[in-house]
Formats: structure tokens, C-alpha cells, sequence
């Protein structure tokens, strides 16, 4: 009997005192999951372990380079965990956004460990694999009629030039997608990109219960105890009831508190009373957080919304050249005071010496505001006594951006300026070489929503078996 | 609590954060440890649309307060200037863009 079919038999269905236990066993798999909890977790006999995978949070380079943000020997580590967890308790696993950005390379690289997991530790087990690469040809005809927009006013309209620009573009996948793998009857379930909530909401939705309290579970419990003070990474336990949800850290020392898991709606969320899913939005103004103890937490009143028009979620990212950057710093107070005339000059006998070659140059002063995101923001930053200087180029070549940030290394070292006292050299170097090539540089060049008339088509299943 | 020495932001709220909600939007979060102060922060124009533009030198229209009563809390949400990780940007995560909040005076 298959770990599916076994989860139909004996899951509670709607309105049983007991509840569906859905054990969410990471929020970010591959970056450590603490395994006290775990073990807490699997003793609760859940019904369903999920794990979040990725984020876009990292920048797009991951999604752009095929790479994974997590280590191997962590990530390894982790699945193992998880797919013995599983084992142990006989439930499926589900496994959303493989390898962080859960385009081809990163499902390719996650199966490629689960593949390896099972042949070292003699396992057989059936994996669903969901592809969430959206097809080039397909979202070009989309944009041609009007059906995709932006999701914010950072980013210009998608046009075909960036979809051909970009090295990879996922969709978000919702429930749809996982309820089709479910069918497939898998032992584990590896998605590509996918929404935090669709791991966790579809065996609820498979069972019948209701979607709003379904999706708001999922949607607290993504980030395992993060809703929790403190708040942490353990896996965290969501009891559904039907109407309403418990829920419960698996580490003790975390407590949910009706305010803890109610601010935690505002984590990440550009909008707290809304969430948008592909097939619906997910509503919480009406939610109810009531404290069953002291670290326990009953949930309750949200409501579905489902969506006349389903959509998805596109992420898209994009080479922008070779990145090289030099680390140099001063606490003379004329070359501080003189900073933006040097950088202004030292550009200047950059492009002099490099010519018509194309890139970019930027200097980040910090301890003067390099980090401030708002240029002109209030914050209140005094002049300061010992400044650090990141000089970034990006060119079309490693070798044109290193040349860049040499150039400019040296030119700035003996900078001249009025006043100056510190002919010796403008700049305190932490090691040599001081200049570092950093590697491909990517961009998000998607970032919009699609209007999609067929998921399934968007977001197809391969059931793979691998034996050890 | 709301004497004079005591209306600082910083004194009053238990979380003052800043984080990406995705990347094109950052979103500041002001949560208060009670209901009180909470209202207080409500209340206050220092953290108006037009006040937080203001404070970040942007155009009131990028910005949106949004008070959330259930967690005592008051959300941010601003577009960014630059993409998340683009060339350019300077807070991959929007993690630390929290600092002009920690002047402000209800």
C-alpha cells in the first residue's frame, strides 16, 4: 500500500476532534533542519511532512546560475532527515522550490541527491517530480495578448526581448499541481518553484477540508517557528480541524502566542490581510488567534476566495556580465571629506584608460551610507572617522572587470586632490591581491504575474523511481 | 507610558524591521508590545504615508501604511528604487533600510 493510499485511510476528515496533523519540517531545507524538533515532530505521528526549499529572497544569481544557495554536504544532510522522517512514520513527503529557485538545474540537483540518499541507504523510493520552467514560446504569446502585468512599479512591462534574456523562468505552482502528483500515489514529492502554501495546503485540500483555514495553516506553519517568540527554524506542527487550526513549535523553548503567530502574517507580505494564490486569495482580515496554553495557538475565521481567472507567479533572472570587485578602505579625513571628488576623478581615468569598452563602475562608500536603499533617506548618519570602499565593475568579460576595478584601485590609491596630505597612497588595503573576480552577475528580469487558462500544462509531473 | 520622554519610537515598539516582500517591493514592520502604544503609533502623523515619504525622500504614491490591529503592529510597504539584487542595489534582503524609523518622536 502505497504511503498515499495509507494517508487516505487513516487521515481524520473535516470536523473530527482529532485533527489533520501537518508537520512542516523546514522552511529553508538544506540550511540545517534541528533535529530535536524533527524527531518531537515525527513522535506526533503526523499525517504529512512538507518542506520549503527556496525563497527568492537570496537574489536572483541562484535562479540565474542553476546554483543552489545551500551548501551540498547541509543539504544532503537535511533530505536525508526528512526522507528517513518520512519513512519512519510512513507519510509522504513533500518538498517544494527544490534547490532554492526550483528551476530544471535546481529539481536536477535535488533529484540527484535524493538518487544518491537512496543508493548509499539501499531505499526504494516513487518521486514526483513537478517542472516549473515556464515555456519561453508560451509566455511570449501571453505578453502579445496583454494577459501578463507587473507585479510592481520597479520593473518595466515583460516584453519577449527579456524572456529571451533571461537564463531561466519558473512559475509559482499552487495545490493544482501537487494534488495532480498526489494522485501519482509518490513517496515524495519534488516541486520546482513553488507557492510556501501549496506544500502545505494540498493534502488538506485532497481531504476536503475547507481552503480558507487550509491556506492560512500553510501559511504560518511555511516558516516552521518563525511565527513563534522566540522565534526559530524547528519544525513546527499545524493541527487542522476543519474550521479552524491548532499549532504547535516542536521545540519547547518556542511559544505561538495569539500576537506572535498574528504578526507574523506581516513577514514578508506586502499586503497582511490578503494572500495571493493562484487559484484564489486567501483572506485573514477576520482571523482569530486564541492562546490554548501557554505556546499553543487555535486559528481561526479565515476565508477563501477562489479566483475567476487562475494566475501564476513568474520569477525570471538574467546574465548581466561579470562582476569583479576591490576592497580598500581610508581613515584619512581629507580623503574622507574629499570622497565623491575622488571617485568623481578616479571614474574619469578609468574611462580614459579602458576606452569605448562597456561597463559599469560604482563605488560604495561604507560607513558614509552604502547601505541605505533610498538615496536622501533621514537616517541620521554622521560623517565617519574610517570609511570602507567596494569598488564593483561589471563588464561584459571577467578579464575587461578586473581590468576595471585595477585601474581604478591604482588610480585612486594616488589620487590627487586639493588639501591632500597622504601622498604615500589614499587607501589601506585589508590583503593582497585586493581586487576578487566574483563571478557571473544575474538580475531579475521577471517578475510579473501571467494569467494561465491550463496549470496542468504549465506544470507538469514525472514520477521517477529511484532505487538503491 | 505616553509622557514626553516616552513617545520615541524606538522606546515604544518592540520590533522595528525592515525585509523585501519579494523583490520589488520592501515592507517596514513597527510592531508595539500592547494595544496601547499601538494606538498611539495609529494615531501618530510622524508615521502618516505622507510623514514616512518624507523620511525616505520618495513620492507618497510608492509608499502604503497598512495598521494591523490583530498583532499591534503597523506594516510599510514601499517600491524599491532598484530591484532586489540588480546592479546597483544595496540590501539584497531590504534587511537594513529600518534605520530612518529609529528617530522618529509620536
Amino acid at each position: 500500500m502505497s504511503v498515499v493510499a495509507r494517508m487516505l485511510d487513516r487521515a481524520p476528515r473535516p470536523g473530527s476532534a482529532e485533527g489533520l496533523r501537518v508537520l512542516s519540517a523546514s522552511g529553508q531545507l538544506g540550511n540545517g533542519v534541528p533535529e530535536p524538533a524533527l524527531k518531537a515532530g515525527l513522535a506526533r505521528n503526523p499525517h504529512v511532512i512538507g518542506c520549503d526549499m527556496g525563497s527568492v529572497d537570496p537574489g536572483p544569481a541562484y535562479l540565474g546560475a542553476g546554483r543552489m544557495a545551500t551548501s551540498e554536504t547541509v543539504t544532503r544532510r537535511d533530505l536525508r532527515l526528512v526522507i528517513h522522517g518520512a519513512r519512519q512514520v510512513g507519510v509522504p513527503l513533500l518538498i517544494g522550490s527544490a534547490g532554492t529557485a526550483g528551476a530544471a538545474p535546481h529539481v536536477q540537483q535535488v533529484l540527484a541527491m535524493i538518487r544518491a540518499i537512496a543508493k548509499e541507504d539501499g531505499l526504494s523510493l516513487k518521486v514526483a517530480v513537478i517542472h516549473a520552467d515556464i515555456d519561453a514560446a508560451w509566455l511570449k504569446g501571453m505578453v502579445a495578448s496583454q494577459r501578463v502585468r507587473a507585479i510592481g512599479a520597479a520593473i518595466p512591462p515583460l516584453t519577449a526581448e527579456e524572456i529571451d534574456a533571461s537564463a531561466h523562468i519558473v512559475g509559482q505552482m499552487g495545490t493544482e499541481a501537487f494534488l495532480r502528483a498526489l494522485a501519482l500515489e509518490p513517496d515524495i514529492i519534488l516541486a520546482g518553484r513553488a507557492c510556501d502554501t501549496a506544500i502545505f495546503a494540498a493534502v488538506p485540500l485532497l481531504l476536503g477540508y475547507p481552503a480558507g483555514p487550509a491556506t492560512h495553516m500553510a501559511k504560518i506553519i511555511e516558516c516552521t517557528s518563525l511565527c513563534c517568540v522566540p522565534g526559530g527554524r524547528d519544525a513546527m506542527l499545524g493541527t487542522l480541524q476543519g474550521d479552524g487550526f491548532e499549532l504547535e513549535s516542536m521545540n519547547p523553548a518556542r511559544a505561538a502566542t495569539p500576537v506572535s503567530v498574528a504578526a507574523h502574517s506581516l513577514y514578508e507580505q506586502a499586503d497582511p490581510l490578503a494572500v495571493q494564490e493562484p487559484d484564489g486569495t486567501l483572506h485573514v482580515a477576520a482571523a482569530r488567534f486564541e492562546a490554548l496554553d501557554a505556546r499553543r495557538v487555535r486559528v481561526s475565521g479565515a476565508t477563501w476566495e477562489e479566483a475567476r481567472q487562475p494566475t501564476i507567479k513568474l520569477e525570471g533572472a538574467a546574465w548581466c556580465g561579470e562582476r569583479a570587485v576591490c576592497l580598500a578602505a581610508t581613515a584619512d579625513p581629507s580623503v574622507i571629506a574629499n570622497r565623491d571628488l575622488i571617485t568623481e576623478g578616479v571614474a574619469t581615468l578609468v574611462r580614459e584608460i579602458l576606452g569605448p569598452v562597456e561597463y559599469d563602475l560604482r563605488f560604495r562608500s561604507y560607513g558614509a551610507g552604502a547601505s541605505v536603499l533610498f538615496p536622501g533617506a533621514a537616517t541620521g548618519i554622521a560623517d565617519p572617522g574610517e570609511v570602507f570602499f567596494l569598488i564593483e565593475a561589471i563588464a561584459p568579460t571577467a578579464d575587461i572587470a578586473k581590468a576595471v576595478v585595477g585601474v581604478a584601485k591604482q588610480a585612486m590609491l594616488h589620487f590627487g586632490f586639493p588639501g591632500r596630505l597622504s601622498t604615500g597612497g589614499n587607501l589601506a588595503f585589508p590583503f593582497t591581491p585586493p581586487e576578487i573576480v566574483a563571478g557571473p552577475a544575474y538580475r531579475f528580469s521577471v517578475y510579473h504575474v501571467t494569467e494561465c487558462d491550463d496549470l496542468a500544462s504549465a506544470f507538469p509531473v514525472e514520477l521517477v523511481t529511484v532505487a538503491g | 507610558m505616553a509622557d514626553a520622554q516616552s513617545r520615541r519610537l524606538v522606546d515604544l515598539a518592540q520590533v522595528i524591521r525592515s525585509k523585501n516582500a519579494g523583490p520589488l517591493h520592501l515592507t517596514l514592520d513597527i510592531m508595539f508590545p500592547d494595544a496601547a502604544s499601538y494606538g498611539l503609533a495609529v494615531q501618530s502623523p510622524a508615521l502618516s504615508r505622507d510623514a514616512i515619504a518624507r523620511l525616505y525622500n520618495v513620492r507618497a504614491e510608492t509608499v502604503e501604511v497598512i495598521p494591523f490591529a490583530a498583532a499591534n503592529a503597523i506594516k510599510v510597504v514601499m517600491d524599491r528604487p532598484v530591484i532586489a539584487g540588480s546592479p546597483g542595489d544595496t540590501d539584497v534582503y531590504g534587511a537594513q533600510q529600518h534605520r530612518p524609523l529609529l528617530g522618529i518622536t509620536l
